[in-house]
């Protein structure tokens, strides 16, 4: 009886935690949709006004692009959470020749 | 126990998306597959920076690109990633209605946004930016084209899902279907990223 009790405890235990891992992760990805939201105006803004010159808006704008694909990666597709070794590297993988191959292509032609 | 069977609050597997090997390997090779669509649209992109400024017979760049549709097309695409998002975590507490209620809505948010798109185009096509008007032409459109026909694709999975799984709760066999559509959509959402950034604003300043 005793054990049971126990058991049916430790059952309520973990889906406690549980609901509280998916409230955080409720609040986590509430925050980055306002964060990606913020960049893509801020991104909008930079090349809207005259006060930035083109070269330094550019810039700016890519950086501002790679925090976005951060967010949706990490948090969204939850690369960040444990089990994701091998996806990591499928990733990984596929970015570093797609660096290559646009640096190549936009090398040969001119 | 069998992957068809209804799954209760009782006996829902923390993952339920990865509680098969089927699910496990669908996941990984799904990673894999969005892998080799980077280097795709790589492809694509590497070709339009190029090209972008071989404006040939029509009009330039800066133009014709009008932002504040485009700016609208982005937050359609970046709230139907959260509303899938959303769906995941209903999935994850075996919140069926829940669950198929987002994914509806990012299903609608879909269509709305193909629907700016195919008006985007047709105005373009007015101004005389065209597939055949010059190289930066070809290049927008195949780029551009590429991810509208990735969204219809998501559209049309999103909603064969729904049909098929109407009246049914969450099983083993049908939990990782559902995953992989929201990770199919993010992605989706992430190549746009690049396209509003590398297409259209930097476009727009030449």
């Amino acid at each position: 009886m005793a054990s049971h009790e126990e058991t049916k405890s430790v059952h309520h235990h973990t889906s406690l935690q549980k609901k509280i891992k998916l409230k955080q992760e409720r609040r986590q990805h509430n925050v980055s949709f306002v964060m990606m939201i913020l960049l893509t105006i801020v991104a909008f803004a930079a090349i809207a006004s005259d006060a930035v010159s083109n070269q330094v808006a550019i810039l700016f704008i890519l950086v501002l692009a790679a925090v976005q694909v951060f967010f949706q990666l990490y948090v969204w597709m939850h690369l960040g959470h444990k089990g994701h070794e091998f996806p990591m590297w499928g990733i990984a993988s596929g970015l570093l020749i797609a660096v290559i191959t646009v640096g190549t292509l936009m090398g040969l032609i001119w | 126990m069998d992957v068809g069977q209804r799954l209760t609050d009782q006996n829902f597997p923390e993952s339920p998306e990865k509680a098969t090997l089927e699910g496990k390997n669908k996941f990984l090779g799904f990673w894999l597959f969005l892998g080799g669509e980077t280097v795709l649209f790589a492809t694509l992109f590497g070709t339009y920076l190029g090209l972008r400024n071989s404006f040939g017979k029509g009009p330039e760049a800066s133009e014709i690109f009008q932002l504040p549709i485009v700016f609208i097309a982005t937050m359609i695409l970046l709230t139907s990633s959260l509303t899938s998002v959303y769906a995941v975590l209903a999935l994850k507490e075996n919140r069926v209605k829940a669950m198929r209620g987002w994914f509806f809505v990012t299903l609608l948010l879909g269509v709305a946004f193909l629907g700016l798109e195919i008006y985007e185009f047709v105005h373009y096509v007015h101004e005389g930016h065209t597939f055949t008007s010059g190289a930066f032409g070809s290049a927008f459109y195949t780029l551009v084209g590429f991810h509208g026909g990735h969204v219809l694709f998501g559209v049309l999975w999103i909603a064969a899902l729904l049909v098929r799984n109407s009246g049914r709760g969450l099983t083993l066999y049908n939990s990782p279907k559902y995953y992989l559509f929201a990770l199919y959509w993010h992605f989706v959402d992430v190549v746009w990223v690049f396209i509003f950034t590398v297409v259209y604003l930097m476009g727009k300043v030449g």
